[in-house]
């Protein structure tokens, strides 16, 4: 009897939620231990649940698969499963253990299960000892994988406990570094990432995001004006009031951008 | 710019011509009032060449009163008060000219032969400048016809090009293989309804090639087409995908351009059903209305959807296609209202023929 597995199925379709827990159905050990139709409750179940594999689909309601991915923390095994072949490679790169291209067959899917057995067994037997595992790719390389070479995000996504929150990018006021976190103000209200503000801004159009400070990123929309306190000493004042400090080298990257 | 300012080498040629003519307009004065040839030539040609460039000035003029078919009369008085005042500038010149050699070559002539030189000058600077205008209209009429015959095939080529694009588009791989893992699904679970499904998958691609072979198709065989495709779609989407139809008896027996209709129901699905949690519904209008046909495409939006990628080339190629297809009375527009999309299709609401199928 091989060792149990615990599976997550997440797709929006219920006839190819449907084909997978048939064909695992044939595999011992293997146990389909939730079905989720969108991102939101993927994240949500996969949280709860800690299955050792997840088969995701890319193209759902809410989150994309690699947006999903993004949101986990730690991240299970992943096998994506679309009709797309243009995620393979940023699959690869988020260390996913299999691409399955639908429509596929048994075999196929036999195939990418023994790959996910033999990625859980090394880790497990790597755990106590220590060699060095590959590190996995953080948050931020998820985020530029899942856009895609060349683009900037759209939309910045977050989870607070068992909620998640989608902030399309042009809503965003401002981005302030706070430790290891980065809080995304946006429409009056702060939400905390687990990210580095130099990353979280560079996944952002540089057209609109400005570095204004060590600390802080501004969208240039928001920005009312600059005012001048005493010599080098400005401060960015928002549409809503609010005051973000500029430095030196803040003030040259706005004069630059707004000409 | 007028187009010879741009060609040194023509108004070379244009310049000689003119001097040509000085020497004509030279003899003429001569005839007139007796003088030396120095004397008629170096007054007449010089401003023989002048005034050739003072009527290229006609082009301006004859393209901000264009030679229309109804009121010709308009333009012709135009050019014939600008030739008055033309001449009158080449006339005043002239004045200038004369004084300016009068030392040493035209001192042997009495004031009266000078006047007469002018009024000359005058009489003849009017068919002049209304020769150049003639010349320009011609210009500018070769200029339009040629300009149209590039646009009709520009046109032609659009069309062909849209059809290409959208019989292309028709055969989406990913809509193929999204059906194909829905059979492979039903196999197991539901084989009588997996039979259905490649029954519906062949009889839509069938219909595609057969519709998609003709110039025009009347907007009911075009739904029907639709149809095909949600039935398709509705096994993948289950409840997420419902769809409401509206459409006049009087509007499906209209023409339109084949293959219009679906990929904008695809789009539907792709950016709107897709997107939501619990789906929604594809509104499908058709009416006729005071000659022209209106047909609407309504999907839902999740608010949380980026911004609607990859869907502005879809809409333009059939924008682009709907225009060929109907001209000026033709034309899409689409937006968001509140969270739910919307694309209208306006064109001339003609009887579509029979179909000899």
């Amino acid at each position: 009897m091989p060792e149990p597995l615990r599976v997550v199925l997440v797709d929006d379709e219920a006839p190819a939620r449907a084909l997978l827990r048939e064909y695992l159905g044939a595999h011992d050990g293997a146990e389909v231990v939730a079905e989720c139709a969108n991102g939101f409750d993927a994240v949500k179940r996969i949280s709860e649940l800690q299955p050792d594999l997840v088969i995701l689909d890319v193209q759902m309601p809410k989150l994309d698969g690699f947006e999903v991915l993004e949101l986990l923390e730690p991240r299970p095994a992943v096998i994506f499963c679309t009709a797309y072949d243009e995620y393979a490679l940023q699959a690869f790169e988020v260390h996913a253990v299999d691409y399955l291209l639908k429509p596929f067959g048994r075999e196929r899917l036999a195939d990418a299960l023994d790959r996910a057995r033999e990625r859980l067994a090394m880790k497990s037997k790597r755990a106590p000892a220590d060699t060095p595992q590959p590190p996995a790719p953080s948050g931020a390389a998820l985020a530029r994988t899942a856009r895609g070479p060349g683009k900037h995000a759209e939309r910045i996504v977050v989870r607070d406990g068992a909620q998640v929150h989608v902030l399309p990018a042009d809503h965003v006021d401002y981005l302030e570094a706070q430790d290891d976190y980065v809080a995304i103000h946006s429409g009056g209200k702060a939400h905390l990432k687990h990210q580095t503000l130099s990353e979280l801004a560079e996944s952002l159009d540089p057209d609109r995001f400005v570095r204004v400070h060590r600390s802080f990123v501004a969208n240039v929309e928001r920005i009312a004006r600059i005012e001048l306190l005493a010599k080098d000493q400005r401060v960015a004042v928002l549409h809503d009031g609010r005051q973000l400090p500029v430095s030196r080298s803040g003030h040259e990257r706005l004069k630059e951008l707004l000409g | 710019m007028h187009p010879l300012l741009a060609r040194p080498a023509r108004l070379l040629l244009m310049a000689a011509t003119a001097a040509l003519f000085g020497v004509a307009l030279a003899w003429v004065l001569k005839l007139l009032n007796p003088r030396p040839w120095s004397a008629a030539l170096a007054f007449a040609v010089p401003l023989m060449v002048i005034y050739s460039f003072i009527v290229l000035s006609a082009w301006w003029m004859c393209r901000r009163q264009p030679m229309t078919g109804t009121a010709s009369w308009r333009p012709l008085t135009a050019q014939v008060s600008v030739a008055l005042q033309t001449s009158a500038v080449w006339v005043a010149i002239g004045t200038f000219w004369s004084v300016a050699i009068d030392k040493w070559l035209y001192a042997e002539l009495s004031r009266s032969a000078i006047f007469a030189d002018l009024a000359v000058l005058y009489v003849a600077g009017i068919p002049i400048y209304l020769m150049s205008a003639g010349a320009h209209y011609l210009y500018l009429a070769f200029e339009a016809s040629h300009e149209a015959e590039r646009r009709v095939l520009e046109t032609e080529v659009t069309a062909r090009e849209a059809e290409l694009r959208a019989l292309r588009a028709q055969l989406n791989p990913h809509f193929l293989f999204n059906s194909l893992n829905s059979i492979n699904a039903l196999v197991g679970s539901d084989p009588e309804a997996a039979r259905r499904m490649c029954e519906g998958l062949g009889d839509f691609l069938r219909r595609t090639l057969a519709l998609g072979s003709r110039d025009a198709v009347s907007l009911g065989e075009e739904l029907g087409l639709v149809e095909r495709y949600l039935g398709i779609e509705q096994v993948r989407f289950g409840e997420r995908l419902r769809v409401e139809r509206a459409v006049d008896p009087e509007a499906a027996s209209c023409r339109v351009p084949p293959l219009l209709l679906q990929p904008l129901v695809e789009n539907a699905i792709k950016h709107g059903i897709q997107d939501c949690v619990d789906g929604g519904t594809i509104r499908i209008e058709a009416r006729c209305e005071a000659g022209l046909l209106r047909v609407v495409v309504e999907n839902p939006v999740d608010e949380d959807a980026p911004s609607r990628r990859g869907e502005g080339v879809g809409l333009e190629n059939v924008r682009r296609r709907l225009e060929v297809f109907g001209a000026r009375d033709a034309h899409l527009s689409s937006g968001k209202r509140g969270n739910r999309f919307r694309v209208t299709l306006t064109l001339p609401a003609l009887a579509a023929e029979v179909a000899h199928a």
